[in-house]
């Protein structure tokens, strides 16, 4: 693979044209609401359903998704992966995309599914992403240290964004 | 000698919280109100536009 160009829409368009049912999650998530923070990878939790793998694995392709660990560079994710709890940290030609079985204090797709909401790109790009309370719920159950350090971006996002709606 | 010690100008204080440019923990909150203006679509693209310019930097380094 020649060294990826990031393009985060076409990861997202490319999983919504297959029809991949996810939550968007971390930064991206963060930013989507306004936090305004940088990141390099997008982060999403699959729903871990067969079907879904399935669609999954051939938006996958389509990435030419290869897992970025160094211990298993190069190969392509299989359906054990995505059906497992753990994080499969991938690149794809339009870059990093980690596809997470579980986060925080282990909730999967469809115990993240109430707190997420929709979200339109423009066009028929409509995306599910993880809320700012949760995605902040999320950090404080993890509490590693850099969770810790996004935690008050967070919080003074969701204010603002309080605030802004009251 | 007496030396006539300088009175310090107060920081410039904003007239309400609403206009406070930063939080008690040092978040930038014009930042964050001005993402906050933009739409979702155009919240992506500054993070897309900030990543690729640092990638661009990265590169030219190298």
């Amino acid at each position: 693979m020649t060294k990826p160009k990031t393009n985060l829409r076409a990861i997202l368009r490319t999983l919504t044209r297959h029809r991949v049912e996810f939550i968007i999650v971390g930064g991206v998530a963060a930013v989507l609401q306004g936090a305004p923070l940088n990141t390099f990878d997008l982060d999403v939790v699959h729903r871990r359903e067969s079907g879904n793998i399935d669609r999954l694995l051939k938006a996958l392709q389509t990435l030419e998704a290869r897992f970025r660990t160094p211990g298993a560079a190069k190969r392509r994710p299989e359906r054990s992966h995505l059906s497992s709890v753990g994080h499969q940290l991938l690149m794809t030609r339009w870059g990093p995309l980690d596809l997470l079985g579980v986060i925080g204090a282990g909730r999967g797709y469809d115990e993240l599914l109430h707190d997420a909401y929709e979200v339109r790109l423009g066009g028929s790009l409509a995306l599910r992403v993880l809320g700012l309370p949760a995605l902040i719920r999320d950090k404080q159950a993890v509490g590693r240290d850099k969770d810790k350090a996004a935690l008050a971006l967070l919080q003074r996002t969701l204010e603002e964004k309080q605030k802004s709606h009251a | 000698m007496a030396i006539k010690r300088r009175k310090k100008r107060p920081a410039p204080r904003a007239d309400t919280k609403r206009d406070r440019t930063h939080s008690e923990d040092g978040v930038d909150l014009t930042l964050i109100r001005w993402m906050l203006s933009l739409t979702p679509a155009e919240r992506l693209q500054v993070l897309q536009d900030n990543v690729n310019s640092i990638l661009k930097l990265r590169d030219d380094k190298t």
